[in-house]
């Protein structure tokens, strides 16, 4: 099989793409192969790594023009055409590169993000758009001695939000993302679901307030993909969906 | 912060610089009181307490915090809370927590740390909860607890297989909002020392190449473990050791380095962890011929075992024939139905089928001992001081010693928390009586790394660094792994001793300083060789077997010559041991039965 990479970095005039044939062994994941590349090929190949075991969220890139985690993905299974995920369209995804997607496997950076070098982009726009939903536990009441309680059937629904591991994957695949790039986006959106619905935070819609914004829970079009791409199923269309009924019960909106 | 003399510039390269004024000719000199380097648990725990203190600090880290190998922690954190009833009602409380770790730890723990390890525990607990951890509940709405490996209560306090995660999400949110500074992707480089103290240190910031020097009044070391010096790791890619390195090279001592943790269960292929948490819910190992063999080895505990037991047991299955091909048994959570699993291990699920193609519900998961973790470390004391004034340890990096010899499964993520803290707290107390530091020598720093760079960059021909890592991480599992003796060990420092050798003439063709990750992987590797070094030869000294070091040649635990902490330190490019008594509290050495 091959892999062809792209590559740039700031003193080049445009990316380009590196092909690079290996052997595609059961369980070679694409992090695995760009190990390869980076110790047989060309070690000045960037990209971003750390757990290789899915939890970390360090390795979001474009395979095959989906958002994935590099280390998840095995490289057998996109060949065989296992992991095709049907998305909307949007700008990145839509240029045209050439690839043979039954004998190679195409790796470019994380969309909607500037790219620093190769695989590498910028997070920290992500990062600050987290940061302005103040992603921070707020309790209702002062601190007991023990734990709060908490019902257990209230945990079910929370760890569908705190699963997130902030990779970045549904950011990269949302088309109003691409669009307009002051919007939210998925994950920071998910987190302040999280903090709202926390039985102990119990501040009525307070919490939703801080996206009741254009840019905030009225810019998503409910095109699905970062449902579709989120390797810890975190469903950001059910939270956007909720908030928006609760504020417009209360009168907010857009 | 008061400046430092003539020829004070004010810094504007990077937006954490409150306060920065230094005297420098170099735009890239950052002063705080206290840096914390490392991001994990331990880290960002500290990063709160310093933050909350009013002084000035700043966490360094190689990777984005959420990066940090702590996220992967998945079974949990112990605490006796007593939440869950024992078997015959009776109530946990921190003095049983304290005889089950230092019963774990083979008697080679200093009972007074563990003591304010497992005091402490309860209040830690509930801290992450007031910070907002989701936990997982009992029906009564209390946080709920699992049985683990060693203990006598169900002690493991857990947020399904996720607890790790959910509690360094939750720290990384309060010290986002503490505004604490981060320089994130920055290597550390080297300890500045002067006077005998450790005034701050040197790091690259990855993403441009520049050197940076970070001058404070004191240091904490929170990097966590060295897993990757050998292959077969559960470990995360950037666990390589680093901090031991630093402080090795800076002069100081190491402590119990060869005692080092495998896990008995990591996935068969790619030694992802199998959480110790899948036989707390009830999992079952068996051998290829459908044996449950751990009722051979432990009959009380049989899979819940400590894990140097356990690991064992599994590696002698495997070498008298009775793994399946390839070298694994089985971990067995069938019986367990879906709703358990999906409810209490639905990461660990979720990795089998990633990563081995196997949904444990369906069938049993292929599992193999892998390294997990390092007992040893740091050379610290119970307030996380090491022998270099200034400088702090605390989390895996660190041997406080509340693990001696084996490390009870969920008392790891509890010492990074407790010690996170307390360690901090020490350093808020000493840093009011610290004199400035001379800002003058981190500028002579700062060029001997650039010039070391320099010359590495400088290289022509010569072997990839690559080839002889793989070297290096075969030769550890190899003859430094959970079955040794002292011919092979012999065998295996040579080895090493010969790949030190070639380090000196290995080259990296891309010449970018600027994102060059071949460049950060040879200062890692260069730490590694060392601390592979120093892992043999504590180990090949230490004749007899004692928690995870196991002798084949010395098979039983010595209390007359060999109930003592290992201390290994560099002097004059010679690594040198010597050794220093265990403290004893309430438990005497007993022999060692489950």
């Amino acid at each position: 099989m091959k892999l062809k990479v792209y590559r740039y970095h700031k003193s080049m005039e445009k990316p380009h793409y590196d092909t690079f044939e290996l052997e595609p062994k059961p369980g070679l994941t694409v992090l695995g192969a760009l190990i390869q590349f980076q110790q047989n090929f060309d070690d000045s190949i960037a990209f971003h790594y750390s757990c290789r075991g899915a939890v970390c969220g360090t390795c979001a890139m474009l395979i095959n023009k989906v958002p994935r985690l590099a280390c998840r993905t095995q490289v057998e299974s996109l060949l065989n055409g296992d992991l095709n995920i049907p998305l909307s369209s949007y700008h990145a995804i839509g240029e045209n590169v050439e690839w043979n997607q039954k004998e190679e496997v195409l790796v470019e950076p994380l969309p909607h993000l500037p790219v620093i070098k190769d695989l590498i982009v910028d997070m920290d726009k992500f990062f600050d758009y987290y940061k302005e939903i103040e992603p921070v536990f707020k309790p209702a009441d002062s601190t007991p001695e023990k734990e709060r309680l908490m019902d257990p059937a209230s945990i079910l629904e929370l760890e569908l939000y705190t699963n997130c591991i902030l990779c970045a994957a549904c950011f990269g695949s949302c088309p109003v993302d691409g669009n307009d790039p002051e919007y939210l986006g998925p994950a920071a959106l998910a987190k302040l679901y999280r903090f709202h619905i926390d039985p102990r935070e119990a501040n009525g819609i307070e919490r939703l307030k801080t996206a009741d914004i254009p840019r905030g829970w009225w810019d998503c079009k409910f095109h699905g993909n970062c449902r579709r791409v989120c390797p810890k199923d975190v469903p950001p269309l059910i939270a956007i969906a909720k908030a928006r009924e609760q504020l417009e019960k209360e009168g907010e909106g857009p | 912060m008061e400046s430092g003399g003539d020829n004070v510039i004010v810094l504007k390269s990077l937006k954490h610089d409150n306060e920065v004024s230094v005297t420098s000719t170099v735009e890239s000199i950052h002063y705080h009181d206290v840096i914390i380097i490392g991001g994990g648990l331990t880290g960002l725990r500290a990063a709160f307490q310093i933050s909350n203190s009013g002084l000035s600090g700043a966490l360094i880290s190689k990777v984005h915090p959420l990066r940090s190998h702590s996220v992967a922690a998945q079974g949990g954190m112990n605490a006796s809370l007593g939440n869950v009833p024992g078997d015959d009602g009776a109530s946990d409380d921190w003095k049983m927590h304290a005889y089950d770790t230092v019963k774990g730890s083979d008697y080679l723990a200093d009972q007074d740390a563990v003591e304010k390890m497992c005091r402490e525990a309860t209040a830690t607990v509930y801290e992450l909860e007031h910070m907002g951890t989701v936990w997982s509940r009992l029906e009564n709405g209390k946080i709920a607890q699992r049985p683990f490996g060693g203990a006598g209560f169900p002690r493991t306090c857990y947020a399904a297989d996720r607890t790790g995660h959910n509690a360094l999400h939750t720290l990384y949110e309060q010290v986002l909002n503490s505004n604490f500074p981060i320089y994130e992707e920055f290597f550390v480089t080297s300890l500045v020392k002067d006077k005998g103290r450790c005034i701050g240190c040197t790091a690259i910031e990855i993403m441009t190449g520049k050197i940076h020097g970070f001058i404070s009044k004191a240091v904490l070391m929170a990097t966590g473990g060295f897993g990757r010096v050998f292959n077969r790791s559960t470990n995360a890619l950037i666990n390589t050791g680093d901090g031991l390195a630093l402080a090795l090279n800076a002069g100081v001592p190491l402590k119990d380095m060869e005692f080092v943790q495998f896990h008995p269960t990591t996935l068969y292929g790619t030694n992802i962890l199998m959480s110790e948490g899948a036989r707390g819910e009830g999992g079952v190992l068996i051998n290829n011929q459908g044996e449950r063999f751990m009722e051979k080895y432990a009959p009380n505990s049989v899979d819940l075992a400590p894990r140097d037991v356990v690991a064992r047991s599994i590696e002698q299955e495997i070498r008298e024939g009775k793994g399946y091909d390839g070298g694994y048994v089985h971990l067995d959570l069938t019986h367990l139905g879906s709703d358990r699993i999906m409810e209490r291990l639905p990461g660990i699920r979720q990795i089998a089928m990633d990563f081995a193609g196997v949904d444990p519900i369906e069938e049993p998961i292929p599992i193999q001992p892998g390294q997990h973790y390092s007992m040893g470390g740091i050379d610290a004391d119970i307030n996380g001081a090491t022998m270099l004034s200034g400088l702090y340890a605390a989390g895996e990096c660190a041997c406080i010693s509340v693990h001696g010899a084996n490390r009870l499964g969920g008392n790891s993520l509890l010492e990074t928390v407790v010690f996170g803290r307390l360690v901090a707290d020490k350093i808020i107390e000493d840093v009011n009586s610290t004199p400035e530091p001379d800002t003058q020598v981190v500028n002579l720093a700062i060029n001997e790394v650039e010039s070391k760079i320099k010359d590495v960059m400088e290289r022509k021909k010569g072997a990839n660094i690559f080839r002889v890592r793989d070297e290096m991480t075969e030769t550890m599992f190899q003859k430094f792994g959970i079955f040794r003796d002292g011919q092979t060990m012999e065998k295996g420092l040579k080895e090493i001793l010969n790949m030190e050798n070639k380090f000196s003439h290995l080259t990296i063709n891309n010449k970018d300083l600027a994102v060059n990750q071949t460049l950060i992987q040879f200062l890692e590797l260069e730490g590694m060789l060392k601390i592979a070094e120093v892992v043999a030869r504590c180990a090949i000294k230490r004749k007899e077997s004692r928690g995870s070091h196991t002798r084949t040649d010395y098979p039983d635990r010595d209390d007359k010559n060999c109930l003592k902490h290992t201390l290994i330190e560099l002097e004059d490019k010679n690594l040198n041991i010597s050794y220093k008594p265990v403290t004893i509290g309430m438990f005497e050495p007993k022999e060692r039965v489950y």
